[in-house]
């Protein structure tokens, strides 16, 4: 990973709402439509890529995040995950999915900022800005949505109730960010 | 505003979609034989129909996939959604 600067810098606490940013950990991008690319990453990574659209499969290290049909987001829980082992991941999936044809892998752990947002309030305060409708998602542990937040791209990843990550391009994270706490200052 | 149900990830609102221009266009099989009214006429005339449109969408803020969508433009009542490569569900 490169030696970034963050443009967000603090943990945030409102009523019934906590906003911080995760990092660093490791996010890389798969895409494939070939039959054998589930079974190579359940290999490697213990979990198989969800079919169903809008789920997530995990375990205690890794989470697989459904985009698209042929696109998945992994990203690991482990913010001690060291350098070296982050660099063999990456250059196992490498070769055994993008050398082999089997589909492409792409680290874009720079890519994407993980802002992890909890409290009763979480939805409150998405729902200022975002077009998703929310009543399936809370409900449904796992669930994935990419979807518009102050007209901003962004995927959310249900992670308990009323805890979730959200994924943002870290051009722009620094926006977000304030939209979010000028937002939480009036739920 | 109005909802499509895109045939990956579900209903969303439509500010998630962009709309791609009316669909089913073939491309020319020899493009070098056109004259270039008729590449013109390919490339740049639409029927801008008001009533029962084919067009195509993509999900530009959700899975970025493309797809059919036959949209009445005087109402916007979405009567079917497509995959693409898929036939027409209704003429």
């Amino acid at each position: 990973m490169l030696n970034f600067n963050s443009p967000i810098k603090e943990e945030k606490k409102y009523n019934d709402l906590n906003i911080i940013e995760v990092e660093p950990i490791i996010k890389i991008n798969l895409r494939s439509n070939k039959r054998e690319f589930s079974t190579k990453i359940g290999k490697i990574l213990s979990i198989l890529p969800p079919n169903e659209a809008n789920t997530s499969s995990g375990n205690e290290k890794f989470n697989l995040l459904w985009l698209s049909s042929d696109e998945w987001l992994i990203y690991s829980n482990d913010k001690e995950m060291s350098l070296d082992d982050q660099t063999n991941l990456e250059d196992k999936l490498f070769n055994e999915i993008s050398k082999l044809n089997q589909g492409a892998v792409t680290n874009v752990s720079d890519h994407w900022v993980m802002i992890n947002l909890n409290g009763n309030k979480v939805y409150d305060l998405l729902s200022k800005s975002c077009p998703y409708n929310f009543n399936d998602f809370k409900n449904k542990k796992g669930s994935v949505a990419q979807t518009i937040v102050n007209r901003i791209d962004v995927i959310l990843h249900h992670k308990e109730d009323d805890n979730l990550n959200l994924f943002v391009r870290r051009s722009f994270s620094e926006d977000l960010w304030l939209w979010i706490n000028d937002s939480a200052r009036f739920i | 505003m109005f909802i499509i149900n895109c045939p990956y990830c579900g209903e969303r609102d439509q500010s998630e979609f962009s709309c791609g221009g009316e669909a089913h266009i073939e491309r020319p099989k020899q493009p070098t034989e056109l004259s270039d009214d008729q590449w013109a006429e390919y490339l740049f005339m639409r029927k801008n129909i008001k009533g029962i449109q084919f067009e195509r969408w993509n999900h530009i803020h959700g899975c970025r996939k493309w797809f059919n969508v036959v949209r009445d433009t005087s109402n916007d009542k979405i009567h079917a959604v497509y995959k693409m490569g898929e036939r027409p569900p209704i003429k």
